[in-house]
């Protein structure tokens, strides 16, 4: 009775764990091997039971479980495939309007359009698009098997810029050292290093007033920590330096998400907030899953029924 | 027993495989990237007030230009854009798409050049995002069924302009439904 107890909660872990994966895609935990080992040693205990029951040993209610077990070997084998022969999750990332390949999946990533509101709300999606199937279009809180991958999204820091001259006149805002020249989101997929910060940053131009700006973005802890006038802020901000194409520094000042402040003769506002980036992490099939859990509960639920019934 | 621990063992250490890495892909950069794919549009108003489009002009070629009036190689290219369009009117629909100036400031360096082509004015940058523009000026070709034939990044001749449009302008024109001017 009690190996029988300790067999199913075995199983019952091996199936909560490459569940795991599909539940809780963001950690690089199931592609270590104290993961695979550990369903490994699961999966082992499940068989060992299982060859037991078959031969007699847990009479006929271990008999019965060997359904329930069946399907934790199910879960657990696809689990255990999928983190030990499946890719490290890979982020895709894209510029609003872009497509990006996906060789691996056969598929491309159309980055949805983003305004200044869709960055401010984090609302912006992503479009899958396969040869030989139909598209998967992905929120922000949305997840999707694809194969035997989970794509999902993962938010990341961005800003949308409004720049205009002294009369209010709007400006052209380019991006020179990015691929997408013509883009006023950042993106701020650069990093430097300010003391013990590490702030992500990114570039934009306003070539009619010849302005180079660097954009560093800043939590609002990181911010609390460079400046203490700012320590009860809940909301990122960017911090601006202007330069002008000589390189010749024009100024440095806060910018609040969605206010207008004055830098090197122009107004600046930034709007912060996030978009997607595409993950691709490795998971176990659905159908194999559901399968599991099936067998599992159908094992349990017969194991329970009366002798003879 | 053992025969499991085997199995186990056997699956354990088939974590040498290294399995291609989706992410490990790049933005295709560039206008002529586009060549083949349907044509991207926005509403955004032009000069005149009017809101236009590429969208809006289904069953046309389309000469789409971004440009700004602070960009030296757009104004070196305006004269032959506005050659080409007078010699081209009626067949194909020349659309000078500003990127991020305000109206002000794009109708009144049109009215200063003479420019008597719709000047579109995008002041979120959508078409440059879009069309994937990396410098400017960027030109697209659409032809009539609203795909892009051909995307160039920099200023064009009037001959170049000309060559540009030549395959779109070749292509058979949409079949209009039988009856439909009757």
């Amino acid at each position: 009775m009690s190996s029988r107890i300790a067999a199913l909660a075995v199983a019952a872990i091996v199936i909560a764990l490459a569940a795991a994966q599909d539940l809780y895609p963001r950690t690089p935990l199931y592609h270590t091997w104290q993961y695979a080992l550990a369903l490994a040693i699961g999966l082992t205990v499940t068989l060992a039971y299982a060859n037991g029951a078959r031969r007699g040993n847990d009479g006929t209610a271990g008999k019965r479980l060997l359904l329930a077990m069946a399907g934790a070997v199910v879960a657990g084998l696809a689990g255990l495939a999928s983190g030990l022969l499946g890719p490290d999750t890979a982020t895709v990332a894209g510029t609003p309007e872009t497509v990006v390949p996906i060789p691996a999946l056969a598929a491309a990533a159309f980055f949805g359009s983003a305004d200044a509101d869709t960055i401010a709300r984090g609302s912006a999606g992503v479009i899958v698009r396969r040869k030989t199937a139909g598209e998967i279009a992905l929120a922000p809180s949305a997840r999707r098997i694809l194969g035997e991958s989970l794509l999902y999204l993962e938010p990341q820091p961005a800003a949308y810029v409004d720049a205009y001259d002294e009369r209010g006149a709007h400006l052209t805002v380019t991006q020179p050292t990015n691929t997408a020249f013509l883009s006023p989101v950042l993106l701020f997929r650069q990093r430097q290093r300010i003391g013990a910060l590490d702030v992500p940053f990114d570039t934009f131009a306003t070539p009619a007033l010849h302005r180079v700006v660097r954009a560093l973005y800043f939590t609002p802890r990181d911010l609390a920590q460079f400046n203490r006038a700012n320590a009860g802020s809940k909301e990122p901000a960017l911090v601006l330096t202007a330069a002008d194409d000589a390189g010749k520094p024009l100024g440095i000042t806060l910018a609040s998400s969605g206010s207008d402040v004055s830098i090197a003769g122009m107004r600046v506002r930034a709007t912060v907030g996030t978009y997607p980036a595409l993950a691709v992490a490795s998971a176990p099939p659905a159908w194999a899953l559901l399968l599991g859990v099936a067998l599992f509960v159908l094992g349990l639920a017969w194991s329970a029924l009366p002798q003879g019934s | 027993m053992l025969r499991f621990v085997v199995i186990a063992t056997v699956v354990f250490l088939s974590a040498c495989y290294n399995a291609p890495d989706p992410g490990k892909t790049a933005d295709v950069a560039g206008p002529a990237a586009l060549a083949g794919a349907p044509a991207r549009s926005f509403d955004v108003p032009r000069t005149d007030g009017r809101i236009d489009s590429v969208a809006r002009h289904r069953g046309q070629v389309v000469l789409l230009n971004l440009w700004t009036t602070w960009c030296p190689p757009c104004r070196d290219e305006l004269p032959a854009l506005q050659r080409f369009a007078r010699e081209n009117a009626g067949k194909v629909v020349v659309l000078a798409v500003d990127q991020g100036e305000s109206a002000s400031v794009a109708a009144a360096f049109a009215k200063q050049r003479g420019v008597t082509f719709p000047i579109l004015v995008d002041e979120q940058q959508q078409y440059g995002r879009a069309y994937k523009g990396i410098g400017l000026p960027t030109s697209v070709i659409v032809s009539r069924d609203g795909h892009v034939v051909k995307g160039i990044d920099g200023a064009m001749t009037l001959e170049q302009m000309r060559a540009a449009v030549a395959p779109a302008l070749a292509q058979s024109a949409p079949q209009r439904r039988r009856g439909a001017d009757m």
